[in-house]
């Protein structure tokens, strides 16, 4: 009784033109935009707008596809952002040798959320992911203790509720000097491409077919062999080290790290970005941070409404369009494709 | 440790627990009847509260109508929970009724935190619809209001026993729990079953934030605790089981206090959820056996 | 004479998503009839029955019950008005005592006197369930179940009766209690409609038979007549 007009299922059916259509679309995009784009601040809201689209591409792997409703999304890429920066603060080392460790931190430390939640059913999993998130964030912004003295200032172990600030840049400063936005656009841009391609690679391998038949038929599925508790611990570590390595990205471009990301209303972001673009669809997290992003421009003017909005946009979404803009398009082009094959019979025979 | 200490303590591990308990009940009786993740249930809380600070301050009522002025907010906001969200979502496929109505009720408690925080502003408020004044226990004294706070989350709990045991809506409640399909054939409006639930879950949220906000401060972000801790509680327990939320809510509420006062009082909840954890590998149903759960 | 009909099914179609389970089904209920559906399993017989009592959604055609249309509305409206439905596989309330399981079905009923008549009664025909009056459902034997399902379905005290294949899941010895409860009912007067796999089982009872494969009725008669027709049991029920 599966609904056939599922974004999952319609994925698995069409060509992969669309998506090599659409990737050409988005690098053209990637390519034009430091010359169109002459603001800075316009610039710096793109490479936000990358950075999250890769959370949110990644949050959509782990639940659109392998169907783990997790809410430590944040905390994922917090880890990741804050082990890059405090191998620089504490070791010294330079931010680019402390991106990869650090993803791969985010990583160990997503194995271990993994092996605590993901043998409970779906909803315990959001309940306890969420629980971690918050403990780990309430435990940086209480933590008063001094680990060091900077000057005449104490600072805590983990940062406290500042953070951590000038711990190192990507060395786009140094090298392009006033073009440096340009730089760390380049660099983000690259970040975002890979970590698409490579989900791209993960959702049509085997191991993508496997979660996607979890996700269908859990019980057709471990049936024919597939483990589930394996395959979901393995896609909540894959999706963590891009997700790490976008925190340790993130970190490294803004040259700070603070608490802030932690926060509930970034994770409601990259869930609303993927409610609207359509969960469980390839493009739909980009899509639905694009729209947001503009959105959330537009309601600029209207300040502290902001907030207000945006819960109410996910509500409305996943009211009006639980497949998101992703599934609507699906829609229109196979009400299109059925009124055409209505009006011109002899056309859809020699299909 | 002296026994005034051990008084204050379990004071506070009680109080909490009955806080922690009228919480875990809303939450669960919602997944229960509806298999629904309330994640606005914290909001609902803070509705509640912010509604019985309204008719006590501005309206000069007397603080047992501010209380009654929280139920009813909570109710209300409940009802309109289901009219403007819910409902529209159970028309969906049902395979996705489950995560897309978490969803959706992340941004209704996003977007009514934000009202709060719109109309009256992110400075604290004392509640005003609470009780002054100590009673004396012994060689110690604890305040009259977690005293209150004690009994009001009992005669709660009591009442939506009453109600769930005794009462047409409550067995109409207990049959759609345990077989919506069943209790369609019997006759029962399962629609309004479900509003019915919401309400008294709404209800309960806004008792739990008066109360709550009466020991801490009201502020717009008063139900993201409780609702926290009651999460957990859920997992311990098993969503949908009300004796069981009970038992977890005190027992892990005084576990909560006196590592607070061993360890300090932001290693409270992190350390609750080592335990919860831990206990998730010794036994993965949770504490109660999830295969064998008593659905309401 | 539409006062001697219980229940009236003209030409209904139904179904889930995607393409309709039954199509163009009719058939008609007296009163005090006992009117049996034979046919293989996954035809549609319990979708028949599920479309009359409004869970599954009528796509086309009429249900009248005692004259008065009943197509289209809620579940919950159509065993308020009188059709009471006890589906395959007794859907319990496994965590309510048996007695608790009976009063949910009298749910529509306010008034306490007709609830505790009809509660003798049902203890008068299944004498096994006053016995276990307090024990919880999912203690019970399959066959005390089912005998639950059925004084559940009586309590509703409903104009017309529809029984999902009784026999499912039950060793012969409590089949054919179930069948003598079930031929006391007809003796009582009451207007049934049973889903069945096995016609042998409904020989003596029925008034008539309709055989329903693959969404259709493929032949209506009297019972008799198709325990002599050995090639439409052949065919259609495997002999």
């Amino acid at each position: 009784m599966t609904m056939s007009s599922t974004p999952t299922l319609m994925a698995r059916h069409r060509a992969p033109y669309g998506d090599l259509a659409m990737a050409l679309l988005v690098i053209a995009s990637l390519v034009a935009i430091p010359y169109v784009v002459e603001s800075r601040y316009l610039l710096g809201q793109v490479i936000l707008a990358l950075f999250y689209a890769t959370i949110a591409s990644q949050w959509n792997l782990l639940f659109g596809f392998a169907g783990v409703f997790s809410l430590a999304q944040m905390a994922i890429f917090g880890f990741g952002g804050y082990a890059t920066a405090m191998l620089c603060v504490y070791f010294g080392w330079n931010i680019w040798p402390a991106l990869p460790v650090g993803a791969v931190a985010a990583v160990v430390f997503s194995l271990l959320i993994g092996l605590a939640c993901l043998r409970l059913a779906g909803v315990y999993v959001a309940l306890l992911t969420l629980a971690i998130a918050q403990a780990l964030y309430l435990l940086i912004v209480t933590d008063t203790e001094c680990f060091r003295m900077v000057g005449s200032a104490c600072r805590q172990f983990t940062g406290g509720a500042v953070g951590f600030a000038r711990f190192g840049d990507f060395g786009t400063r140094a090298l392009f000097r006033a073009k440096w936005l340009v730089g760390n656009y380049a660099i983000v841009s690259v970040l975002f491409g890979f970590t698409m391609l490579c989900t791209y690679g993960i959702v049509k391998s085997p191991i993508g077919l496997a979660f996607r038949a979890l996700k269908d038929n859990p019980g057709y599925a471990v049936a024919r062999g597939v483990n589930r508790f394996q395959s979901q611990l393995l896609v909540f570590g894959v999706s963590a080290f891009f997700t790490g390595l976008a925190g340790g990205f993130y970190a490294a471009h803004f040259q700070a790290i603070s608490p802030g990301i932690l926060s509930l209303s970034q994770l409601l972001f990259i869930i609303a970005a993927t409610v609207v673009g359509g969960i469980g669809t390839f493009w739909g997290p980009l899509v639905g941070t694009v729209v947001l992003m503009v959105a959330d421009e537009a309601m600029r003017e209207t300040g502290e409404y902001r907030t207000l909005g945006l819960g109410l946009i996910i509500t409305a979404a996943i009211i009006l369009m639980p497949n998101g803009l992703i599934g609507r398009l699906g829609d229109v082009v196979g009400w299109a494709r059925k009124r055409f094959a209505a009006k011109a019979p002899s056309l859809s025979a020699t299909q | 440790m002296s026994a005034s200490t051990l008084i204050a303590i379990l004071t506070a591990g009680l109080t909490n627990g009955a806080v922690y308990a009228l919480a875990t009940i809303g939450l669960s009786l919602v997944w229960g009847s509806l298999g629904m993740l309330n994640m606005a249930h914290g909001a609902l809380l803070t509705l509640g509260g912010y509604a019985a600070y309204t008719v006590v301050t501005t309206y000069g009522l007397p603080a047992p109508v501010g209380f009654v002025g929280g139920i009813a907010a909570g109710a209300l906001a409940g009802a309109i929970l289901y009219g403007a969200v819910v409902k529209h979502l159970l028309k969906q496929p049902s395979e996705t009724f489950e995560t897309n109505v978490l969803i959706a009720t992340v941004g209704i408690g996003i977007a009514l935190e934000n009202t709060i925080l719109l109309v009256y502003g992110g400075q604290p408020f004392r509640q005003p619809t609470s009780m002054d004044g100590l009673l004396r226990i012994g060689v110690t004294s604890v305040p009259v209001q977690d005293i209150v706070i004690i009994l009001v989350s009992l005669l709660m709990m009591g009442v939506v026993g009453w109600i769930l045991a005794r009462t047409r809506m409550g067995r109409a409640i207990r049959a759609t729990a345990q077989n919506r399909e069943a209790a369609q054939l019997m006759g029962v409006p399962i629609r309004r079953v479900y509003l019915q639930v919401l309400m008294l879950a709404g209800a309960l949220a806004g008792i739990c934030g008066v109360l709550v906000s009466s020991i801490t401060q009201l502020s717009p972000s008063l139900g993201g605790d409780p609702m926290l801790k009651a999460f957990i509680m859920c997992v311990i327990a098993g969503l949908g089981n009300l004796p069981g939320a009970v038992a977890s809510a005190f027992g892990l509420a005084l576990i909560e206090a006196f590592v607070q006062f061993g360890a300090g009082a932001r290693w409270g909840f992190p350390v609750l959820l080592l335990i919860v954890i831990l206990v998730l590998i010794w036994r993965p149903t949770g504490l109660f056996g999830r295969a064998a759960i008593r659905r309401l | 004479m539409p006062e001697t009909l219980a229940l009236v099914l003209t030409g209904i179609t139904s179904g889930y998503a995607g393409p309709a389970v039954l199509t163009d089904v009719s058939l008609s209920v007296g009163r005090g009839q006992l009117i049996t559906v034979v046919g293989p399993n996954g035809h549609g017989k319990t979708t028949l029955l599920k479309t009359i009592s409004g869970l599954v959604r009528l796509r086309g055609g009429r249900i009248d019950l005692e004259g008065k249309s009943i197509a289209g509305l809620a579940p919950d409206v159509i065993a308020a008005r009188g059709v009471a439905h006890v589906p395959q596989g007794d859907l319990l309330f496994p965590q309510m005592s048996v007695e608790e399981n009976l009063l949910m079905g009298a749910y529509a009923e306010r008034a306490k006197s007709v609830i505790a008549e009809r509660l003798d009664e049902v203890f008068v025909r299944l004498p096994k369930l006053a016995e276990r009056r307090k024990q919880i459902a999912s203690t019970l034997s399959g066959g005390e179940r089912r005998m639950v399902g059925i004084g559940r379905g009586l309590m509703m005290g409903g104009r017309v009766l529809l029984i999902d294949e009784p026999s499912l899941g039950l060793a012969p010895l409590i089949i054919e209690q179930i069948y003598l409860v079930i031929a006391d009912l007809k003796a009582s007067g009451r207007s049934i409609l049973l889903v069945e796999e096995n016609p042998a089982r409904v020989v003596d009872l029925a008034d008539s038979i309709h055989l329903l494969d693959n969404g259709a009725i493929v032949w209506s008669g009297p019972p008799a007549e198709l325990m002599a027709r050995d090639e439409l049991l052949a065919t259609y029920l495997g002999g």
